[in-house]
């Protein structure tokens, strides 16, 4: 739910709440008032008529006036006094009507009567009824302009959250632009603005310290390892070596290599994960696929395996390296886990690659194997392979996928 | 052949002047940014191995040093930073390649007399190894005038041999050399046998002497001695 929607639901809420409240006590105020005047009126009649019995010993003529009746009833027994809501029928109005009325006794000549004085309050809740609707037309008129005046005023003054909602949703670590300050006339705003832009910039400075980190590590570890490997060349040249002296040299050779690689692996995954690989163009895949066929033929020849393609013409705007290290990774795999005389399917379209092995064993834990040195027990590769290629696709927005058709391990990138 | 190395690690750069200076080649050294300004400025040189990281300045620095004094020196970038900007840049200020730590001397080497062999046409382009004639232009080798067969992989071997020689180039050099990134697939080395059995065989038909030689297991020597 948006602020700005919470706020007039909460909002209104509580002012249809309040003035329902306070038209009520309104209501009951004014009926109250109107009442105790009616009563008023009806004491003084009492009054006249207790006088006018006292001086004339006779009950009054009964005089009708427009809302106000008396009627005289002869009782045996005392009577109550006490004030009374009724209905009764006007006689002059020719309809029946509410009426305040009081119910009282006199007595005449040693007979007890009892006496109804009526007062209408047509007229008092006529009143009462014009007071509630304006009441309530104030009420609704008053919300109408609260609301349009909260919509109008609240965007404007969220205007510049969202302006730096817009400029968060935009950032990239990668990219040189600053978060621009809009400056706005609340506080609170301006506050949020130089918190953000500050901590753009310290992220940023982060960033380029660690980027500059990365770089330097590779630097300081590529060294020795560059040493080592020209130390061995140079050790070779020494002269006469035994079988177990060559065996050991291999063996160092090997770790070296591994190492190397690994390096390699590491630092280009840190460069996909930070976006630093940007030299993207319009890559022809069919080609590209077809070069690395190419390139690993002697492998295909040498282990029997039986390849089909399907390749159609595809372009994909991409890092031109960056593919080619997809293709290393899916193809070499597929090759390095394909027993001797299996199959190797390649297929390309405008909407995936997929590269299939008929392979030993069952089905690949799907999830496992794109983390980072996971590896089957018997695999010479780094165990990055697979991440890099996951992280290569997800830069890209491909979706990187694997399934188990048996007998073939599938892996699938959707463009 | 006269070559620079400038290269702050030591151990780096006496394995590299090791290895380059024999068979009549002079190597001098350069182990920071001001020596280096300081030789390039004096003396001129075939090639210059150039490491990008250096103490007291940038590599580029010298590279672009070298531009600005119309020095014809052939340069060989050789970096740490194995980063595709780095490389781009290098070989647009005129670098004649780019080479990435760690790299077998091997490598080097045979990365570094193809720049000297660009550098030093002299209107020929052809490697001369005794009966072994090879037209660099063409790619086409031919002993004593007959044109050997030799397919792309026993060719770079073969160029990269006769760069090497006299030397010990072990297998994972030549691995790296022939296959590049796909260098970690398992059967390389069953690969090298092969190649190198071919070639072998196809030399020997051709009437030439039998100059690759088994080291030890570990690598192959191509040596006329």
């Amino acid at each position: 739910m948006k602020l700005l929607t919470k706020y007039n639901r909460v909002n209104l809420a509580s002012a249809v709440a309040v003035l329902f409240v306070t038209g009520l006590i309104y209501y009951k105020a004014i009926s109250y008032i109107l009442n105790d005047q009616v009563d008023k009126d009806i004491l003084i009649e009492e009054q006249e008529t207790f006088t006018y019995v006292k001086q004339n010993n006779k009950l009054p003529k009964i005089e009708q006036y427009k809302d106000q009746h008396i009627f005289f009833v002869r009782v045996n027994g005392p009577v109550e006094r006490r004030f009374i809501n009724t209905d009764y029928f006007n006689p002059k109005e020719h309809e029946a009507e509410s009426g305040r009325g009081l119910i009282t006794s006199v007595q005449v000549k040693g007979q007890t009567y009892q006496v109804t004085i009526i007062e209408s309050k047509v007229e008092t809740e006529d009143l009462i009824r014009i007071i509630f609707c304006i009441t309530i037309g104030v009420i609704l008129f008053l919300l109408l302009v609260l609301s349009i005046a909260n919509r109008l005023i609240l965007n404007r003054i969220w205007q510049p959250f969202y302006n730096i909602l817009q400029q968060l949703r935009l950032f990239s670590l990668t990219d040189n632009k600053d978060i621009a300050i809009s400056n706005s006339t609340i506080d609170e705003f301006n506050e949020l603005n130089s918190a953000v832009t500050s901590m753009a910039s310290r992220v940023k400075t982060d960033y380029k310290a660690l980027k500059t980190f990365t770089e330097n590590a590779s630097h300081e570890l590529l060294t020795p390892i560059a040493v080592i490997n020209s130390k061995l060349d140079s050790l070779i040249q020494a002269g006469e070596f035994n079988a177990e002296q060559s065996s050991l040299l291999n063996d160092v050779y090997d770790a070296v290599a591994r190492l190397t690689r690994l390096n390699q692996s590491l630092l280009l995954l840190a460069k996909i994960e930070n976006h630093l690989v940007r030299d993207d163009q319009v890559v022809d895949m069919k080609q590209l696929v077809e070069n690395k066929i190419n390139q690993f033929k002697e492998l295909f020849v040498n282990k029997e395996l039986d390849l089909k393609c399907d390749l159609t013409a595809k372009e994909i705007k991409a890092s031109f390296f960056l593919m080619d290290v997809l293709l290393n990774n899916l193809i070499g795999n597929a090759i390095r886990h394909t027993p001797a005389s299996g199959t190797v399917e390649i297929m390309l379209n405008m909407q995936k690659l997929s590269i299939k092995n008929t392979g030993t064993g069952a089905e690949l834990p799907g999830d496992e194997i794109f983390k980072r040195f996971s590896k089957s027990a018997n695999s010479e590769g780094s165990g990055l392979g697979l991440t890099i290629s996951k992280q290569i696709c997800e830069s890209y927005k491909f979706e990187l996928s694997y399934d188990y058709e048996t007998p073939y391990h599938c892996f699938t990138v959707n463009f | 052949m006269k070559i620079l190395i400038i290269e702050d690690e030591k151990g780096l750069r006496e394995s590299v002047e090791n290895y380059l200076s024999d068979g009549g080649n002079l190597c001098e050294t350069a182990p920071d940014y001001q020596s280096a300004i300081a030789k390039v400025s004096l003396y001129n040189y075939d090639c210059i191995l150039l490491d990008i990281t250096l103490p007291d300045g940038n590599g580029f620095n010298v590279l672009k040093y070298l531009k600005e004094n119309n020095n014809p020196d052939g340069v060989l970038i050789i970096s740490a930073k194995n980063s595709l900007d780095d490389k781009v840049a290098g070989l647009e200020m005129g670098a004649d390649d780019y080479l990435v730590k760690p790299f077998h001397l091997s490598e080097l080497k045979a990365r570094l007399m193809a720049i000297v062999r660009r550098k030093s046409f002299n209107g020929s382009n052809s490697l001369i190894f005794n009966e072994l004639v090879i037209d660099l232009l063409a790619k086409e080798v031919r002993i004593n005038n007959v044109l050997l067969k030799l397919t792309r992989k026993e060719y770079a071997l073969l160029l990269y041999f006769i760069a090497n020689k006299n030397k010990v180039v072990s297998k994972n050099a030549i691995a790296e050399h022939l296959w590049g990134d796909g260098a970690d697939m398992a059967d390389n080395f069953d690969f090298i046998y092969s190649h190198i059995k071919n070639l072998r065989k196809k030399l020997e038909e051709a009437g030439a002497k039998d100059y690759i030689k088994a080291a030890y297991g570990m690598g192959y020597k191509f040596t006329d001695q």
